[in-house]
């Protein structure tokens, strides 16, 4: 195990090495995880990197164990990948503000109501708030994406007001629907397909987050900023799941969190 | 020219080298699950490593041949027949149009792939013709195929006869072991709780797929632990969950996971996970990350002979 300061590089299995950092999940985190992918990704003295996975406090590399430089034996050497991840991490985090790409911030209707919101009485009791109040805290702040993953295009959010933390569910649901938005401890989400899950259902939107038809097939990136819309059942039903984001006609803020 | 299916089987697929480089996007590699065994296939036949072909899976299908064109069956055992004539698995099959291949009793491992001598003629997602199954797109449709469907071929071959040499020819009967390197959140297990896990007392369960392999035994202790932060979730990854059942991450594994991590399979035996049956008894062996690495050195090399040797 290589550390430098701040951080640590370890090995994940025998073909990935998790560069992970000391600091607590953060914007400023984030955006030195993003920055130091980028910084590997266009490093061309790394062929062997086959992927690159952000998350909260950790940036994964796989790479090709073949694609190695070999020793004297003939056997994969890592310890040039391992040096050279070193140094790009040491320099990305010397850098105070790390080098900003373009972010966008992504308006995701969601339709609030009861036949959506399985479990928004389950989030009133919890929270003590009515169910106009908690759509009205849902929908204000700008979620940062920390990272994709877990299904093809769930988006892992930072910024969910305290207020709105709830336990996720004891018996996890076999089947939850596509598009569901929901709340599992200090999280909040979008299930992107229809598969098991244990997050309080509170909403869901009609937009496809995984569109694989599509270029590009995700609706956000790492570092994007994702705002939830209230909708009606009638908007809903009216809005086509493969419409991009900034196409989709949505009232305007004022009216969101109405209850409806 | 097109291959007709007229059973499907329990799961036969569309599978090819799957689609690596989108982990970051929450999508997992998929492809064949057993790549050694479709590498052999498409090798025998003359065609790159991750040629297009069928993964079959437990239960083999019923096909019809619009079209002149070699085959090969390699990985799982079935027992085949084309027109009701004994054919041999591991071996180049030439099919006339007309034919029907079938499979008939599984003798050993859990998937077969039936390599071709030409080209799917279908559009490609994501630079891919894999089913992804738990995502539901890809192959045909974006679904394990069925009874009727038509999978369109061109630039159909003959190949002359030949078949895999016997170095080539894996066993499945065996009880199968699976060698690991220590896991990321190894350290946090008992010495007790590690050496339960290596002394081979899981099975495994029939509730695994192509997202996990599940395992069935004695719940390991995991009070104690600490909850770890999600972080990026590797192919072969062992985990153990809440409930003490480790669970192997699959070709169409979830990317991100956050439960501590006893052990990762091995790169060069990622492949053995295809040929995992329910209720198999599983051995892991703990080898050090040289090892891991000479052991894939060799399996390439294995591989990247082949086409001499035939």
């Amino acid at each position: 195990m290589l550390t430098g300061p701040g951080f640590e590089l370890r090995t994940n299995g025998d073909a990935a090495l998790d560069i992970r950092f000391a600091a607590d999940p953060s914007e400023m985190l984030s955006e030195h995880i993003i920055a130091l992918a980028e910084a590997i990704e266009s490093c061309e003295q790394l062929p062997s990197i086959t992927e690159l996975v952000p998350a909260y406090q950790c940036l994964t590399v796989c790479y090709d164990p073949l694609r190695l430089p070999r020793c004297e034996a003939g056997a994969p050497d890592t310890a040039l990948l391992e040096q050279k991840l070193l140094t790009l991490t040491e320099q990305v985090l010397a850098q105070s503000v790390p080098a900003r790409g373009t972010h966008h911030l992504i308006r995701i209707p969601v339709c609030y109501d009861e036949k959506y919101a399985p479990d928004m009485q389950v989030l009133c009791e919890s929270s003590g708030l009515t169910a106009d109040e908690i759509i009205r805290r849902h929908t204000a702040p700008h979620y940062l994406v920390h990272m994709l993953g877990f299904t093809p295009g769930f988006l892992y959010l930072g910024g969910l007001e305290e207020s709105l933390h709830c336990p996720r569910k004891a018996r996890p649901e076999l089947q939850v629907p596509a598009g569901s938005v929901g709340i599992g401890g200090a999280q909040t989400g979008i299930y992107p397909q229809a598969t098991p899950g244990g997050w309080q259902l509170i909403g869901r939107t009609p937009l496809a987050l995984f569109r694989p038809l599509q270029e590009p097939a995700f609706i956000a990136r790492p570092l994007d900023r994702i705002q939830f819309v209230a909708i009606s059942a009638a908007e809903f039903s009216a809005i086509d799941p493969m419409s991009p984001p900034e196409k989709v006609p949505l009232v305007s803020d004022s009216n969101s969190g109405d209850g409806r | 020219m097109s291959l007709r299916i007229i059973k499907s089987g329990l799961q036969t697929t569309i599978q090819d080298g799957g689609r690596p480089g989108n982990l970051r996007w929450g999508l997992a590699c998929g492809g064949a699950a057993d790549t050694f065994a479709m590498a052999l296939g498409n090798l025998l036949l003359g065609n790159p490593r991750s040629h297009p072909c069928l993964e079959v899976t437990l239960t083999g299908p019923e096909i019809e041949f619009t079209c002149d064109v070699s085959i090969a069956v390699t990985g799982a055992r079935f027992d085949l027949a084309l027109n009701h004539q004994a054919v041999a698995n591991d071996a180049v099959i030439r099919v006339h149009a007309g034919d029907r291949l079938r499979f008939g009793p599984l003798r050993s491992g859990a998937r077969a792939y039936i390599a071709l001598a030409g080209e799917i003629q279908l559009p490609p997602t994501l630079d891919s013709l894999s089913t992804h199954v738990i995502a539901g797109f890809g192959g045909l449709h974006g679904r394990p195929l069925q009874a009727g469907d038509r999978i369109p071929l061109n630039q159909c071959r003959q190949e002359s006869a030949r078949q895999l040499p016997p170095a080539y020819r894996l066993d499945y009967s065996t009880r199968p072991l699976l060698r690991v390197v220590s896991g990321l959140e190894a350290r946090h297990f008992s010495d007790d709780t590690l050496a339960r896990f290596y002394q081979g007392g899981f099975t495994v369960s029939p509730q695994s797929n192509r997202m996990g392999i599940r395992l069935a035994g004695e719940p390991l202790p995991v009070k104690g632990i600490p909850q770890q932060v999600s972080s990026a979730l590797c192919p072969g990854t062992v985990q153990v969950p809440p409930n003490g059942l480790p669970i192997i991450s699959f070709v169409e594994g979830q990317t991100i996971g956050g439960y501590p991590r006893i052990a990762h399979v091995i790169s060069a035996d990622l492949h053995r996970l295809g040929q995992l049956v329910a209720t198999a008894r599983l051995d892991f062996e703990l080898v050090d990350q040289a090892a891991a690495h000479r052991i894939l050195v060799g399996k390439s090399r294995l591989l990247a002979e082949l086409p001499s040797r035939l």
